[in-house]
């Protein structure tokens, strides 16, 4: 497993679901059905206000699980060079504007 | 497809586990477009009348259930369950949701609250085998359950068969249920889809019905960071310290988001649709019809019989509350005759058509029972206005006497039950509760429980402590957080001065910003459940089937429901109020009775006692009941009260209300004859004439409305109480205002009096109110002028005022009532009052104020005395040895060693014979070496024994008066010896600081030095919106009030809150015939003063011996 920190360009369908993103300048195809959840995050040792209407971005981060390969010239990926990504969805709210960081790279 | 009902949703109700009040969570629901909404709470019922009341405004069906810990057989929480009541069955599934909540609680707090599933199960379910089961609740099984857990292993059939065992339990149809939710935490772990599929999967494979929840702990996902605090309170652990909440998904999902859940979790829009089918369908036998199944609304009172009545109940009241006529006035004339009786007629008419009379006969039943016991009782409230609790003894202010009105407690245009309240001995309240149950039996009779919530200083503690906050810096920021709402705290660190080192802070410091933040979000949260300090439910056999009950403080059951739920619910609640007044006014009554043999009936002393009033008018008020404030000292002083009437304006003026309405200043205007009275037509005259033409209580406001408008008193009342709320007000003037004109009242008349009424309407006070009050504050003043030896020995031994004891202490002093020292041959654990030889009067110091001394040795002190000396005492009343050396200390042996007053302080040489305090010590500390006490047997005296006990150590110096008093202060909080303030006397005589009572011998506008012992800081609320603090400083001498406006604050604040002895500076400002206080200008801590006197005079070697540093410490 390869731990990273990047922020990476992601394209996602009208469901919100991740599609394809670009990392070190390579583009990425997701391969199978994402998996979404919730982690928390511990705001009492990360964040630096609490106010009232901050929103749950303080509190939790939606996290994504996907195979994804890299796109050959043609369009296509190949399935047996995919690898599992891990990433989060920034605390934005919209969909569209939201930055996603990359997390974990299962090989 | 129906709209998705939350089942399963705690509300604040629960514990520290839910966010968000019933009300906010029904609103939304409405707002988002559902027909139902369900309130789960934890362990109980808490919030399930203020949800139905919301459902029922907003158009909902309320549905209400329980979530539960399920124990295994060795009470063990081993998972959880909501259980739902069903609805449209005549009460059987809201009966079955209570009584099950009663036995989860039974045990109290030896055990956790829960039941076990085969308790579940029979609750749930009646019937037998022969006849078939029916269910009148489901129980919904959560995720959080063994087979939740297992379902998540490797091992498909060790779940399913966990989920056997439990579900074989439940025969009847819709017994059971599997719940079914999904937070979206990390596929595989608890709470995740992979979880909520496989239940899904076990529940089908096994048929029992499965519904999709959320398991909502909060409204929006913003409330899950206010989750993790409330956590953390619950936990009592800093956050990091526990298992927090898997992410912030709890929330009260709108419907789409929840049929999303539904096909994310089937995967299949068929099994979706029956998913949510099976929720709907619960929703739907879950639905309540609140006033047949919950008895909404329906005034419930004890069973006739109960109450010993056959017979027409409303013909029982007519005669009893005739036949107390002649009781409460005897020698009657007859016109005066006719007045009570046509009043009494009247009142009872309206009684008649509420159909409360089951109602009066029962309050009245427990008014007389109470008296029965012995016990002193007095009504409060708008109910002292009734004649006829006057003449059944359930109050005891002549309401005709006073000009009290009927109308203002009850009439015919309200028909929820009315409030009783009865004060009585606090001492003696439990017995009477005690009584109650016993004479109404236990099924009808609960306490009531009271929710506290959230307020400054609490909402910082427990974010403090969710934050890990150290607790010594929790205190100091919580010492400061003084009169304003947590939810403004950010607001008030920029406002207040003795915040300014917090804002400071608040630009640096992260943790500090969270600690604001998360305090603001705390506010006004429920905090916890307690006993209601007063409040008694009465009702029919039928009661436990309506309320869910749990074990008290005093063990005795206490409903879940608080005051706010009784009138919804149509529970009748008695205020039995426990006032410490009544008790110390008991006490002195009893110490008359027994050390002159006199009997008192304090009811019954005349009210015009002159010399009363005249004790009043000192304004010495301290110890006497509602007038002892500081502020009400100030008021006596320029009010100067004359007659009892004067007594019930006065307290009735000293209310924010009346304060903020500018009430007082015009009244008193009024009656010193600066200002001639106004009335805005002679009509009025006769109303207002009480008060100089000032509209001060709510019986001024119904007798302009009825005079100007002819709409009767009970209409009056309706329209006072309508004015509060700004949609009707305008309805109100417009009525007023033609009704007037039709009358003949002209428009300036008018338009007058509507400015009056308009502005008064949220000032004013209840007259009758003000009266119930006025009737123990007159008998206060009288005992303390007529009896104050005993009066101030009930004071002490029922402790009923704002002030700490040692300032009793000072008013004794000042009084002139002997003080006895402790004696362990003749304290107890009450202030007892001894007759002296020269048949002089004086009270005796107790036990009980010896800081440290266990329950048991005071007991075996008394049980034992009197000791014939300090070895007699050591070996049988077995003190410990702290016990032992304090008592010497404090000269409580003094009495059986042979010390006299004169060798008390005085250095005694060796050879005299009289032994000193010095000597005693000598002897406790003999005694106190020995390693084991010997036990105590007549028949075999040792030689070591005899020694031990018989000789007395001589020659030993007697402590000096300033050793005593720091000894007294240290071990009893109290300057027994002499005032703690003597010990800075030298420098205070240096600095020229003036004493308490010269003060009123001083020109106005003198600059002068007060100082003395902190005993009172207050902010009251003030018109102008900014803050004014009041401090009171004792000096023995009697007690100086100083103000301090803004500016005065910002330079000592820190001085105003947190010290004890404090020196002011400031400016003479006259307030009346006996009133002075100071205006003042700045505040010093005495003993940063007095090191620095102390190190002055050692660089310059003058003056007498100092107080060192250790003495300085605790003086």
């Amino acid at each position: 497993m390869l731990r990273v920190n990047e922020f990476v360009e992601v394209s996602v369908n009208q469901t919100g679901e991740p599609v394809g993103f670009s990392w070190r300048g390579d583009s990425y195809l997701v391969v199978s059905r994402p998996v979404r959840w919730f982690a928390r995050r511990e705001w009492w040792r990360e964040s630096d206000r609490a106010y009232r209407g901050i929103g749950a971005g303080v509190v939790e981060m939606e996290m994504w699980r996907l195979n994804a390969g890299i796109r050959s010239k043609g369009g296509l990926t190949s399935t047996q060079n995919a690898a599992q990504f891990e990433l989060v969805r920034g605390a934005d709210a919209s969909a569209a504007s939201s930055k996603w960081r990359l997390v974990r790279v299962f090989a | 497809m129906s709209q998705f009902t939350h089942l399963h949703v705690a509300s604040a109700f629960s514990g520290h586990y839910g966010v968000t009040r019933p009300e906010h969570l029904a609103e939304a629901v409405q707002a988002m477009g559902g027909t139902a909404l369900a309130i789960t709470d934890r362990n109980g019922l808490y919030g399930a009348v203020k949800h139905i009341g919301a459902c029922l405004q907003l158009g909902l069906d309320p549905i209400v259930g329980v979530d539960l810990a399920i124990l295994d057989s060795d009470a063990k929480p081993v998972g959880r369950a909501v259980v739902l009541a069903h609805g449209h069955d005549r009460g059987a599934g809201w009966a079955t949701l209570c009584k099950l909540v009663s036995v989860a609680h039974k045990h109290g707090k030896k055990q956790p609250v829960g039941l076990t599933i085969e308790q579940l199960a029979q609750l749930v379910q009646s019937g037998s085998e022969e006849t078939g089961y029916v269910a009148t609740a489901t129980v919904l099984l959560s995720p959080d359950n063994p087979f939740g857990r297992l379902a998540l292993g490797a091992s498909r059939d060790s779940a399913l068969h966990a989920l056997q065992e439990w579900s074989q339990h439940f025969v009847a149809h819709g017994a059971l249920a599997v719940e079914i939710v999904s937070w979206l935490t990390q596929p595989g772990a608890e709470w995740s889809t992979t979880q909520a599929q496989r239940l899904l999967d076990l529940a089908e494979t096994l048929g029992i019905p499965a519904v999709l929840t959320n398991a909502v702990r909060y409204l929006s996902p913003d409330d899950a960071l206010t989750a993790d605090v409330l956590d953390a309170a619950r936990h009592l652990e800093p956050l990091g310290m526990f298992q927090p909440q898997p992410n912030a998904q709890a929330w009260l999902k709108p419907h789409q988001a929840m049929v999303d859940h539904a096909m994310e979790i089937c995967r299949d829009y068929r099994r979706a649709q029956k998913l949510l089918d099976a929720t709907a369908a619960l929703a739907n036998r879950c639905r309540l019809e609140p006033v047949s199944d919950c008895g909404w609304g329906k005034p419930k009172t004890p069973e006739k019989a109960t109450l010993g009545i056959d017979g027409n109940p409303f013909e029982l009241l007519w005669q009893r509350a005739h036949e107390g006529i002649h009781w409460r006035y005897p020698n009657i004339s007859q016109a005066k005759l006719q007045q009570v009786q046509h009043r009494l007629a009247q009142e009872l008419m309206t009684i008649h058509k509420l159909e409360f009379a089951t109602y009066f006969l029962t309050v009245a039943d427990v008014a007389q029972m109470i008296r029965d016991m012995k016990i002193r009782t007095a009504a409060r409230g708008s109910g002292a206005g009734s004649l006829v609790n006057y003449t059944l003894g359930i109050s005891g202010v002549d309401p005709i006497e006073n000009d009290l009105l009927f109308e203002r407690f009850l009439s015919t245009e309200r028909s929820s039950l009315p409030d009783i309240d009865i004060d009585v001995e606090s001492a003696r309240r439990h017995e009477i509760y005690r009584a109650i149950f016993k004479r109404y039996g236990s099924n009808r009779v609960t306490l009531l429980s009271m929710q506290s919530t959230y307020r400054g200083r609490g909402a910082v503690r427990d974010s403090g402590l969710a934050l890990g906050l150290e607790e010594d810096r929790i205190d100091e920021i919580a010492k400061n957080v003084w009169r304003f709402s947590a939810r403004s705290f950010r607001a008030a660190t920029s406002k207040k001065p003795e915040l300014a080192g917090l804002a400071q802070e608040l630009e640096t410091d992260r943790t500090m910003n969270l600690l604001v933040d998360i305090t603001e979000r705390l506010d006004r949260l429920p905090r916890h459940i307690s006993m209601h300090p007063c409040g008694v439910i009465l009702g029919d056999a039928t009661l436990l089937n309506l309320t869910p009950v749990e074990p008290s403080g005093i063990e005795l059951p206490m409903s879940q429901f608080d005051k706010d739920d009784m009138d919804p619910m149509g529970l009748l609640k008695l205020d039995v109020l426990g006032v410490r007044m009544q008790s110390s006014m008991a006490y002195a009554v009893q110490e008359i009775q027994r050390v002159s043999g006199k009997t008192l009936d304090l009811d019954a002393i005349p009210l015009d006692d002159p010399e009363t009033f005249r004790t009043i008018r000192t304004t010495n008020t301290l110890g006497i009941f509602q007038i002892e404030s500081p502020g009400q000292r100030e008021l006596t002083g320029k009010h100067q009260p004359t007659v009892f009437n004067d007594l019930t304006i006065q307290i009735s003026l000293f209310r924010p209300g009346p304060m903020k309405g500018n009430m007082i200043a015009p009244y008193l205007d009024g009656r010193h004859g600066f200002a001639k009275a106004h009335y805005p037509h002679p009509d009025l005259e006769p109303i207002l004439r009480e008060t100089f033409g000032v509209v001060i209580f709510h019986e001024h406001v119904l007798r302009i409305f009825n005079q100007m408008t002819k709409c009767g008193l009970a209409k009056a009342d309706e329209l006072r109480r309508s004015m509060e709320d700004p949609r009707k007000k305008p309805l109100i003037e417009k009525f007023f205002r033609e009704k007037s004109a039709e009358h003949g009242y002209s428009a300036s008349v008018i338009e007058e009096v509507w400015g009056t009424l308009e502005g008064f309407s949220s000032f004013g006070f209840c007259k009758a109110h003000g009266a119930a009050f006025a009737m123990p504050t007159y008998q206060s003043a009288w005992l303390k002028t007529h009896y104050p030896t005993e009066f101030v020995a009930g004071l002490f031994t029922h402790d009923p005022g704002m002030y700490p004891r040692r300032l009793l202490l000072a008013e004794a002093r000042r009084l002139g009532v002997q003080i006895l020292p402790l004696d362990v041959n003749k304290s107890t654990d009450e202030y007892r009052v001894e007759a002296l030889p020269d048949g002089s009067l004086a009270v005796r110091l107790a036990l009980t104020e010896i800081q440290n001394v266990s329950q048991n040795e005071i007991k075996r002190i008394i049980k034992n005395a009197p000791f014939k000396d300090l070895g007699d005492f050591y070996l049988r009343a077995e003190p410990s040895r702290r016990t032992l050396e304090n008592l010497g200390l404090l000269g409580a042996l003094d009495g059986v060693s042979g010390v006299t007053a004169e060798s008390i302080s005085a250095i005694v040489d060796s050879d005299s014979l009289k032994a000193t305090r010095g000597d005693v010590m000598a002897k406790v500390r003999q005694l106190n070496a020995v390693s084991k006490r010997p036990k105590l047997d007549p028949s075999q005296p040792t030689l070591d024994f005899i020694d031990l006990t018989e000789t007395m150590p001589r020659g030993n110096p007697a402590p000096s008066v300033e050793e005593n008093v720091v000894n007294e202060l240290k071990l009893m909080k109290l300057d027994v010896t002499q005032h703690v303030i003597e010990l800075y006397r030298e420098m205070l005589d240096e600095m020229g600081v003036v004493r308490s009572d010269e003060l009123v011998g001083l020109r106005n506008r003198t600059e002068v030095l007060v100082a003395g012992v902190r005993v009172a800081t207050q902010t009251p609320p003030m018109r102008s919106g900014k803050r004014v603090v009041f401090i009171s400083l004792d000096d023995g001498a009697g007690c100086s009030d100083a103000t301090f406006f803004d500016e005065a604050q910002q330079r000592c604040s820190h001085v105003l809150f947190n010290t004890r002895l404090v020196l002011v500076a400031g400016k003479t400002r006259r307030t009346g015939v006996r009133g002075v206080s100071i205006m003042a200008e700045n505040a010093w801590d005495l003993k940063d003063l007095y090191k620095e006197w102390r190190k002055r005079k050692e660089q310059t070697g003058t003056g007498q011996q100092t107080m060192p540093e250790a003495q300085l410490q605790s003086a």
